[in-house]
């Protein structure tokens, strides 16, 4: 049996990086048949340990490569009841336009002893990971299967991780199967349903598909959630004291403890109290150091969050950039949950490799030579990536505009964590007018630290206060009632959204842009600018179709009380959590796909039954909105 | 046997209340031979218990040293100060440190289901703020914190209570200092107040934990649609508020 050992890696990319460092630069390329972008490198490599000098044969997939699909009988809509579609028959089948790659696999295991897979190391890449292994199988079904462990593309760390080859995980690749299952089937019942259903009520709608998600409906649900929220608001008057006093020169605003009431007469009354009380009388000094805290490691919900607010790119963008910076072997990997760094890496020697940067290689030195901190930790961990980092530097003028933003602020974040928090001298002054309280408070900014380097933090000096000495008594200068009006929240904007999602629990930190773009694509929301220039922001608004559907799932729940309605994230999340389970071990997939499809059958039931709450809200803001 | 004097006397000196003659010939009788027979201390708590589900304005004594002033209201007199304890019940609470609107959208979730474990719905991220910060927001995502981030205050007040006496007049008061138990989920309607020496201005009885005690109880006739028609009742008021 030749020792030869076939690498698979989860992208094209990917497969020339590994090649490139395992080879030290000197391999064969061989183009495959039917496939343009897969190319098979051939070089020889020494794996130590018992598999020792091979040659290697390392090519790659393109994402997944089989798709699930039901039986050709039901594949037709007309072709059984949409509540079928929960327990037809369904088969896992190579994608067609992916033969050509499983061919190549399955050919190049018969000529191999071992199969090392090199997909991404995450939950999908361990699925993605497990077809690889079946096409492998059926080339040579006597082939040792093994996985690499990485987390950048590094050339040290990819010549590590070959050198201590894992198994694959099958809890993680069943979590993805189950998963890949209940979207099929719960997609497909609830958007033949509706579809059917809806298009004959309105004629806007005839040709249309109106698809169904099971992360898509809860995101959209959020976006009409808060437009009804800014809709339905009704501003209201409130009124409050504000106290100033003039001192030394400074003029000091005070502010009311209870900030505004809502009740003129009272506020009037009470600030009556105020002045018949003529002197105040300082009841608090509190001057303390302060700091502001550096920012924790990065993980991939808050580069998406970050991202689009700071970078002004949308969060699908920003993980398309993220991801070519991984793959050009610049940044560790983009999807992490991880905001800890583990004890074993030279966080060091990260920052010495930033030396030749003009912009903050200045900043990099400065820390190496004495100002390093060790980074906060969060609570989150993985276990299979640390947070996002910059593994090497490159020259700007490598990289084109959106992957400079998106590499300058990793590197920032970065550098920031590694660095000390910012600190400075706080001061609160409260004092007791009347029977009112009222305060001001002072900073002063006295080492800046991560500021410097992470610019997206703002922290600055306040106004510097006069003295005050606690118990001292004196007339304000002036008391006044103000007044204000409260104002509706804005509408959601992408940050907001990701940030939505995650405390919810829809969507993983991979998933999350692209089930935003699907709500888009589907035209349930559309994109409003709000603001000009650099100051603008975009924000989601549901589109007639969107609020309907919302209004229309609602309605269908209303009054059941154990009944959740789809536009909700509870379903969602429980499904989400029941993936954790299958991951851990504690639950199969059997259970999982069984159990969630018992949840959504349940909805899916009352939807029928209730089918007019659909069309009852599609016609008033699709047929009776539009004509008026 | 017991006199109504003596169950009187025992009302007074735990409770401070001057209950009325009619009512405790009334609640006398209405008991049976069986009770009469049970010891004054317990036959008083009785009379308690009743007198605080009842209405006071026929429980209670109409004797001017235990009512309101008549002129109570005016709105030209800058302070003033009573002498004695004033029983009053509670007709009304407002929150008035929170907008109508986040209190409409606090109980609308809390119809939706929200309130329920396992059902809230984080509907507020504070983008970008300190890590630490938003951690706090992740983990606080109940409703009444919820509603307290939208209005900017504290979710508690101040409170403003409508109260009567007996003699049936009505004023506002303002609850100056925190009070415990003054509460919209705390403080049904018809609870009983004593007002202590209570500082009056503008019209407005000025409430501190110094000058209230509560004597708790409830009117279930009035705190029962009371409860049912306030988010109504305060749809209505935001309509009001459009200029």
């Amino acid at each position: 049996m030749a020792r030869k050992i076939l690498c698979v890696a989860e992208k094209p990319a990917i497969a020339r990086a590994v090649a490139t460092h395992l080879s030290g630069g000197s391999f064969q390329t061989h183009a495959i048949r039917g496939n343009q972008y897969v190319k098979n490198y051939e070089f020889d490599f020494n794996f130590g340990g018992a598999w020792g000098a091979c040659s290697v044969t390392m090519t790659s997939v393109v994402g997944h490569l089989t798709g699930l699909d039901f039986d050709r009988e039901y594949k037709g809509w007309m072709s059984c009841p949409p509540g079928a579609l929960f327990e037809a028959p369904v088969q896992e089948t190579v994608d067609k336009d992916k033969l050509p790659i499983a061919d190549n696999i399955r050919n190049q295991a018969k000529y191999s002893k071992a199969l090392f897979i090199w997909t991404d190391c995450d939950r999908e890449g361990e699925h993605i990971g497990s077809e690889v292994r079946n096409q492998a199988k059926a080339g040579n079904a006597r082939i040792e299967i093994k996985r690499a462990k990485f987390s950048n593309t590094e050339s040290a760390h990819v010549r590590r991780a070959a050198l201590e080859p894992v198994n694959l995980d099958e809890y993680q690749a069943s979590a993805v199967a189950a998963r890949i299952e209940l979207d099929l089937r719960i997609g497909a019942a609830f958007t033949r349903l509706q579809t059917l259903q809806l298009q004959t009520v309105v004629a806007a709608l005839k040709e249309k598909v109106i698809s169904y998600g099971s992360c898509q409906f809860p995101t959209l649900g959020f976006v009409v959630d808060r437009y009804l929220r800014v809709q339905n608001f009704k501003p209201e008057t409130f009124w409050g004291i504000k106290v100033i006093l003039s001192r030394e020169g400074k003029k000091v605003n005070f502010l009311w403890k209870r900030v505004h009431l809502f009740d003129r007469a009272v506020v009037t009354m009470m600030l009556e109290r105020c002045l018949l009380a003529k002197q105040a009388k300082v009841t608090k000094v509190n001057q303390k150091p302060t700091s502001k805290w550096r920012p924790l490691p990065l993980t991939t919900v808050d580069l998406q969050m970050m991202g689009s607010r700071f970078l002004r790119l949308d969060s699908q963008t920003i993980m398309k950039v993220a991801e070519a910076l991984y793959t050009k072997g610049f940044i560790s990997y983009p999807r992490t949950e991880t905001d800890q760094f583990d004890k074993g890496i030279d966080l060091k020697k990260l920052v010495e490799k930033q030396y030749p940067d003009s912009s903050w290689g200045q900043y990099a030195r400065e820390l190496i030579d004495g100002k390093f901190r060790t980074p906060r930790s969060g609570r989150h961990n993985d276990k299979a990536h640390p947070p996002i980092h910059p593994v090497s530097w490159v020259s700007p003028n490598q990289l084109n505009a959106n992957e400079k933003k998106v590499y300058e602020f990793v590197v920032r974040r970065f550098l920031a964590c590694c660095s000390d928090d910012a600190k400075g001298q706080s001061t609160e002054i409260e004092i007791q007018y009347g029977e009112e309280f009222f305060h001001t408070n002072g900073l002063i900014v006295l080492e800046r630290n991560y500021l410097d380097v992470y610019v997206y933090d703002k922290w600055e000096s306040s106004q510097q206060l006069p003295n005050f000495e606690r118990g001292e008594l004196f007339e304000p200068t002036e008391a006044n009632i103000f007044d204000g009006k409260t104002t509706a929240p804005n509408y959601l904007t992408e940050p907001e959204l990701i940030g939505l999602m995650d405390a919810n629990g829809i969507g993983t930190d991979a998933t999350m842009a692209e089930h935003i773009a699907k709500i888009k694509e589907r035209e349930y929301v559309a994109i409003n600018q709000r603001g000009g220039g650099r100051s603008s922001v975009q924000e989601f608004i549901p589109t007639r179709l969107g609020v309907a559907l919302v209004e229309g799932y609602d309605n269908v729940v209303e009054g059941l009380p154990n009944s959740v309605s789809l536009s909700k994230p509870f379903l969602r999340k429980e499904m989400e959590l029941r993936m954790v389970e299958i991951c851990s071990g504690t639950k199969t997939r059997q259970e999982v796909v069984q159990q969630s499809l018992d949840m959504y059958r349940e909805v899916f039931i009352h939807t029928q039954r209730r089918i007019n709450m659909l069309k009852t809200a599609c016609r008033k803001y699709l047929v009776e909105e539009t004509t008026s | 046997m017991t006199s109504p004097d003596q169950i009187a006397a025992q009302i007074l000196s735990t409770k401070s209340l001057s209950v009325s003659q009619t009512w405790l010939n009334a609640f006398l009788s209405s008991s049976s031979t069986a009770q009469r027979n049970i010891p004054a201390s317990a036959l008083a708590k009785t009379a308690i218990f009743r007198l605080l589900a009842s209405d006071i304005r026929e429980s209670l004594s109409k004797h001017r040293s235990c009512v309101l002033p008549v002129d109570i209201h005016d709105p030209a007199v800058q302070e003033r100060r009573l002498q004695g304890s004033i029983p009053v019940q509670v007709l009304d609470i407002e929150d008035i440190g929170t907008s109508l609107w986040s209190q409409i959208e606090a109980i609308e979730r809390v119809e939706r289901g929200e309130a329920i474990r396992g059902r809230e719905i984080v509907r507020t991220i504070a983008v970008g703020e300190d890590p630490e910060a938003s951690e706090n927001n992740r983990a606080n995502n109940n409703p009444a914190n919820g509603a307290a981030s939208t209005s900017g205050n504290s979710g508690y007040g101040p409170h403003r209570l409508i109260l009567q006496d007996a003699a049936g007049t009505m004023v506002m008061g303002v609850e100056m200092q925190r009070i415990d138990g003054i509460a919209l989920e705390k403080l049904a309607i018809g609870a009983k107040l004593l007002l202590r020496n209570p500082s009056i201005a503008r019209g407005m009885v000025l409430l501190s934990p110094g000058s209230v005690t509560l004597l708790g109880g409830k009117i279930e006739a009035l705190d029962k649609p009371w409860r049912e028609g306030r988010k109504a009742r305060l749809l209505e008021k935001t309509a009001g508020v459009e200029r």
